[in-house]
């Protein structure tokens, strides 16, 4: 992992990320915009599928999720070139691995969602109560999600190695 | 400016700012209260303006509360937050824009939902724009509180 991170160290994108005093600025707010998509739209059909706020209906959240991959898909540009633009730290950082690892769960979450879950709904009512299943996925995506957005605002607190 | 000195030097002050997991504790619980704020409103701005029509407006009336509890979490953080450098904070531009776009986005989302409970359509998508403006601007001026 260290060997491969002092490769980008000086490489192209590593110069023009950390070349303008404004570039990381700016790639930090697409990055807490990319998140509000992302935790916003997942909000609204998750909190719904764990069985909260019956009144909506829940076939219709489902129009939301072009969003969360909008925000995901933002998160993901800028997150890549924080890497190539400090590749030295977060190949080594803690708080960073345990981040990636639990957007690796939540893409296995969401995966399991669209192979069991996302077939059934189009015979679900409208205040259709999901089945546990559904309840489970959407409480572990919630969870999840929660923790990458707390650890990722730790990663400038969280000491290396 | 003397109160705010004050301030800095109370106890729950210097807590925020020097014990080792004060501040990074109540930043991380700052940008989940963010998340869950500026999260909601952007899909009812979204929703106003056109997006997944399939999903009424009115439907984003109780999610809302939940916005709202969103911000009381971040007010008390944000609170926390400022006392532990209160005079900087206090005449420190992009904070003090911070604060006024907050209070364009809270009075907007109070107008927002005041219409959506009475049906009442006149503006929307004017309102949802003035709300993605404060909100997203609130966001720009945060993040370059570290900056500048």
């Amino acid at each position: 992992m260290e060997a491969l991170a002092q490769s980008l160290e000086g490489g192209a994108i590593n110069v023009w990320v950390t070349s303008s005093a404004w570039l990381w600025p700016l790639l930090e707010i697409l990055h807490f915009f990319g998140l509000s998509l992302l935790l916003g739209a997942l909000l609204v059909i998750d909190l719904r599928m764990i069985g909260f706020f019956r009144s909506i209906d829940i076939r219709a959240t489902h129009a939301l999720l072009p969003w969360v991959f909008v925000g995901f898909a933002l998160n993901l540009v800028t997150g890549i070139l924080f890497i190539f633009g400090d590749p030295l730290r977060y190949a080594v950082h803690a708080g960073f691995q345990l981040k990636m690892a639990l957007i690796l769960i939540a893409g296995v979450n969401a995966l399991w969602y669209a192979w069991k879950i996302h077939p059934k709904m189009q015979n679900w009512a409208a205040d259709e109560i999901p089945p546990r299943l559904a309840k489970g996925v959407a409480s572990v995506s919630l969870v999840v999600w929660t923790g990458v957005l707390l650890l990722g605002r730790l990663i400038p607190y969280v000491s290396s190695g | 400016m003397e109160m705010l000195y004050w301030i800095e030097e109370s106890a729950i002050a210097l807590w925020v700012g020097e014990s080792l997991w004060g501040y990074p504790f109540l930043l991380s619980l700052h940008v989940v209260g963010l998340a869950v704020i500026v999260g909601l409103t952007l899909m009812l701005d979204l929703r106003l303006l056109g997006f997944f029509e399939a999903l009424s407006a009115q439907s984003f009336l109780p999610l809302m509360k939940f916005a709202w509890a969103g911000f009381a979490v971040n007010a008390v953080s944000g609170l926390l937050l400022f006392t532990s450098q209160a005079s900087y904070f206090a005449t420190h531009a992009p904070f003090l824009l911070k604060i006024g776009l907050i209070f364009v986005g809270a009075v907007t989302a109070g107008i927002i939902q005041h219409n959506l409970r009475n049906f009442q359509t006149k503006n929307a998508r004017a309102l949802a724009m003035v709300s993605l403006v404060a909100w997203g601007g609130a966001i720009v001026n945060g993040r370059l509180i570290a900056y500048f």
